[in-house]
């Protein structure tokens, strides 16, 4: 369904009446339609970019936030649960008595509240310790703007290039890479009315320039003249070849079910043919998320620069502001991957139970639900996914080896993600419905089988779901008692009288 | 693929200090490798014999920086041995308490150390923090975070601290409840078992020929422990047991079975400070002042001509030893000569042998599973 705030068609009526003021009546006047369709694409690729970049900022400070909550850090970056809930009784500066006006003792309260139900029970205080930190940025969000200091500061370092380096070729991977990274943003729609541009073939295209990346990767590990730029540059060439077969076929059986190789109208698929993808397949969603992962390089898949053993990896001769745009380019596909992810799986900019809180007549609360904008539900969505998946997993994990990767793709993912191609087929061509398509409010109803309504994503979601709880409970520890856990002590503990052998 | 030479180090995350590992690959498989050691040689033993024998306890501590408490109590029991001094019931169970809290401290670094090397950025920041812990309680004892020049010939420099056992008690009861929340990060985790089961494998006989020692022999299945064979101190009067790795392949121990000893011998040194706390005489809420003959008795200052000391101890990687001799009235209160056999000094080039055949991902692995310091190794 169609987003209610179409900021395209806006800016493109406004490009187009200012056009025609300015130029009615001059020799361009023919010309009018091409000059402000040019203008409004002028406006609306960077009105989408800018957004788009700048709500990246959030994504780091998620990061931030949520590995220094788990990791249980002291200091600087202080988890944000840490400076406003407090630790053992105790907050990092009350903040918001320095309001003016009183205006932050709600803020006290509730936090004071959240403190006593929800605080830290350790036994030694923490933060104690971190009374005395310092931290950038606004009150409200302590720590955002970090990045910027961190930007400011890749500026102004020395940029070197090794004196053996190919040098043409090592200045030109960084832009190489950036610049297609770049150029993923200008394919990601954040609603039905907020996108810079909408090819025919748009999943195909995505496909084809995140794959351009990794010869820029190849090309700085080469040129660099190192050697562990040359086995990271090998490796994240090994590991990209295994890893965007799977992701390729994963996205195909997305293909297949929505029927389409758009990005927009696979999303609007999801709406009108009733269900989210991931309630459809599952396993397409968790093969795309570990395939993605793989592409971005984060942990558990970041060998190429694996840090311990490869210094930096494929971009160790890289500094100052290369660095940093390389480290914001592989931020940028992380990014792109949560979009894609919200936008393939769960339904884009489209609100959790759309069509049926949607459709509620009663003091107009439907339409009320669908004034959140499509925009936000999008951001949302793709943060989400960031922190559950993408953060999580990196402080979680840790990091597999090459020779295990290669073999987890080739050997498991393969596999699966051909099944799911399979699967995609058979949904598509027996259990889908293509009269009850509706592009309604209330959406349509083409996933019902045995006259239960939505039977077909409710039965394989219940499927996946209890197949991954038998599969957890499966890897017990009874199997491999002597290698799990708890190592055995020649004598059992306690068992020890003191001063015999 | 061509084969080539790596050079890892001086410095480079995977050394855990100031040495070169030179590593020839095929593609991705060591083929051969070579440790160079002594960058930071200090010449600790040659400074030592124009030291008097008080004077040495502050550079034995700075042998290894992890672990200053175990190595400066190593080298009090051998001049101990070489001047036959009378050591208090008393100190000797401070002495155990400060050693096995160090013990805790040193393999909490070596954990967090480990776990960026597999990959677990987490398991750093966590060690750190309760490592904290237990260097908040040795600075109580000697009144620094690192270097403490704690104890003394004939004792130790001060008694426990008024307040001291109650701090310690929770301490270790809370550490008890996050070892069992590593176990959850990192045992139920499949990525960090594939990553250290299979990995690294030694041999007990290898290992015992090469004169490797500690936690990494008895993660292959060896009871050997000098506080269990030889007790020296208290260790025979609190209750513990050494942690030993049943063995579970024939071709060794693997980093996995390293790690798991370690682990263990961490719960084994919570239950014997906890044990010893209870056992101390003279009360573990009480205070002697300095000097007190409950912590502290009169030691000869010198050495007669021709005796030696000997101390056998087992510092957090291994068995470390200790010979002095004594120089007469020549050398007036100074040792004629002091001897230090490091742990690590023999196994670090031990290992890199092992490493042959493996990936090169495997290096910060194998490495990091034996615990390398480079302080005691170059000495």
């Amino acid at each position: 369904m169609e987003d209610v705030y179409d900021l395209r068609s806006l800016l493109f009526g406004i490009a187009d009446k200012t056009v025609t003021k300015l130029l009615t009546g001059t020799p361009l006047e023919s010309q009018i339609e091409t000059i402000s369709f040019g203008l409004g694409t002028f406006v609306i690729v960077n009105v989408v970019f800018l957004m788009l970049f700048f709500s990246q900022f959030a994504i780091l400070w998620i990061e931030r936030k949520w590995c220094a909550r788990m990791q249980d850090r002291r200091g600087a970056t202080t988890a944000l649960r840490s400076l406003w809930v407090g630790e053992n009784g105790q907050t990092a500066g009350e903040w918001w008595n320095m309001l003016p006006f009183g205006a932050g003792k709600p803020v006290g309260m509730l936090n004071g509240w959240l403190n006593k139900n929800f605080g830290n029970s350790d036994e030694r205080a923490m933060v104690d310790r971190v009374g005395n930190r310092s931290w950038m940025g606004l009150p409200i969000l302590p720590g955002f703007f970090q990045n910027v200091a961190d930007g400011m500061k890749f500026l102004l370092k020395e940029h070197m290039v090794p004196q053996r380096a190919d040098k043409l070729i090592f200045e030109v991977s960084p832009f190489l890479i950036v610049s297609t990274t770049l150029l993923i943003l200008g394919l990601i729609p954040l609603s039905s009315g907020i996108y810079a541009t909408n090819p025919e073939l748009s999943i195909l295209y995505i496909i084809a320039i995140f794959g351009i990346a990794p010869i820029g990767v190849f090309f700085a590990g080469w040129s660099s003249n190192n050697k562990y730029t040359l086995i990271g540059g090998i490796r994240s060439a090994a590991q990209l070849t295994s890893y965007e077969i799977p992701l390729l076929l994963t996205l195909l059986s997305v293909s297949i079910i929505t029927g389409t190789f758009n990005i927009i109208e696979s999303i609007h698929f999801q709406h009108s043919a009733g269900a989210w993808n991931i309630f459809l397949m599952p396993l397409g969603g968790a093969l795309f998320l570990l395939t993605m992962i793989a592409e971005v390089e984060r942990v558990p898949f970041d060998m190429p620069e694996a840090e311990a053993e490869l210094v930096e990896g494929w971009w160790t001769e890289y500094g100052g502001m290369r660095f940093g745009m390389l480290f914001m380019a592989e931020y940028i596909r992380t990014y792109a991957a949560c979009f894609l992810f919200a936008h393939f799986f769960l339904g884009g900019w489209h609100l959790p139970f759309q069509g049926t809180i949607g459709s509620i007549g009663f003091l107009g609360l439907g339409s009320l639900y669908l004034l959140i904008p499509g925009a936000v539900v999008t951001l949302v969505k793709a943060w989400l996914v960031f922190l559950v998946v993408f953060v999580m997993a990196r402080f979680a994990l840790a990091r597999i080896r090459t020779d295990q990767i290669l073999e987890f793709g080739w050997r498991v993912l393969l596999p699966l993600s051909v099944l799911q191609v399979v699967l995609a087929v058979i949904y598509r061509l027996w259990l889908f419905d293509p009269t009850a398509v509706s592009d309604s409010v209330a959406g349509g109803m083409a996933w019902n089988a045995f006259g239960i309504p939505h039977f077909v994503p409710i039965a394989t979601t219940v499927f996946w779901l209890a197949l991954f709880f038998l599969m957890l409970r499966d890897e017990d520890k009874d199997a491999s008692p002597e290698r799990m856990f708890h190592v055995q002590t020649m004598q059992p503990a306690g068992k020890h009288i003191p001063g015999q052998e | 693929m061509a084969q080539m030479w790596i050079t890892m180090g001086p410095q480079h995350p995977m050394t855990h200090g100031l040495w070169t590992l030179r590593v020839k690959v095929d593609g991705e498989t060591i083929v051969d490798t070579d440790a160079e050691l002594g960058y930071i040689h200090r010449g600790v033993e040659k400074i030592c014999e124009d030291r008097d024998f008080t004077q040495i306890t502050p550079y034995c501590d700075r042998l290894c920086y992890v672990s200053a408490m175990t190595w400066a109590n190593s080298y009090i029991y051998a001049a101990e041995d070489l001047l036959e001094a009378e050591v208090p019931e008393r100190a000797e169970f401070i002495r155990l308490i400060s050693a096995e809290l160090q013990r805790l401290a040193s393999h909490l670094m070596w954990l967090g150390a480990f776990g960026p090397d597999i990959g677990s950025l987490t398991l750093m920041t966590w060690c750190m923090r309760d490592r904290e812990m237990f260097l908040d309680l040795l600075q109580e004892l000697g009144g620094s975070r690192m270097h403490y020049n704690y104890p003394r010939i004939g004792g130790v420099k001060r008694d426990i601290p008024v307040g001291f056992a109650t701090r310690m008690i929770a301490k270790i009861k809370l550490f008890e409840k996050r070892i069992e929340e590593y176990e959850m990060l990192l045992d139920e985790s499949t990525i960090w078992l594939v990553r250290l089961q299979g990995v690294g494998y030694t041999k007990a006989e290898d290992m015992v020929e090469a004169g490797v020692s500690g936690p990494n022999v008895r993660a292959a299945g060896v009871n050997y422990d000098v506080r269990w064979a030889h007790p020296y101190s208290v260790y025979d009067q609190v209750d513990w047991e050494p942690a030993v790795e049943k063995p579970t392949s024939v071709k060794g121990a693997d980093c996995y079975d390293r790690y798991r000893v370690r682990m263990e011998e961490m719960r084994q040194s919570s239950k014997m400070i906890l044990d010893a706390i209870e056992k101390i005489p003279g009360g573990k809420n009480t205070n002697y002042s300095a000097g007190d003959e409950m912590i502290m008795t009169k030691a000869p200052t010198r050495a007669p001509e021709g005796a030696t000391g000997f101390s056998n101890y087992e510092c957090t990687r291994g068995a470390s030893q200790f010979y002095i001799k004594g120089g007469g009235e020549g050398r007036g209160k100074n040792p004629y000569r002091l001897s230090i056999r490091s742990p690590m000094f023999i196994t670090i080039p031990y290992v890199a042998k092992t490493m042959i055949g493996y990936k090169i991902a495997d290096i910060p692995a194998i490495m990091g599973s034996f615990d390398p310091c480079i302080g005691e190794t170059d000495r």
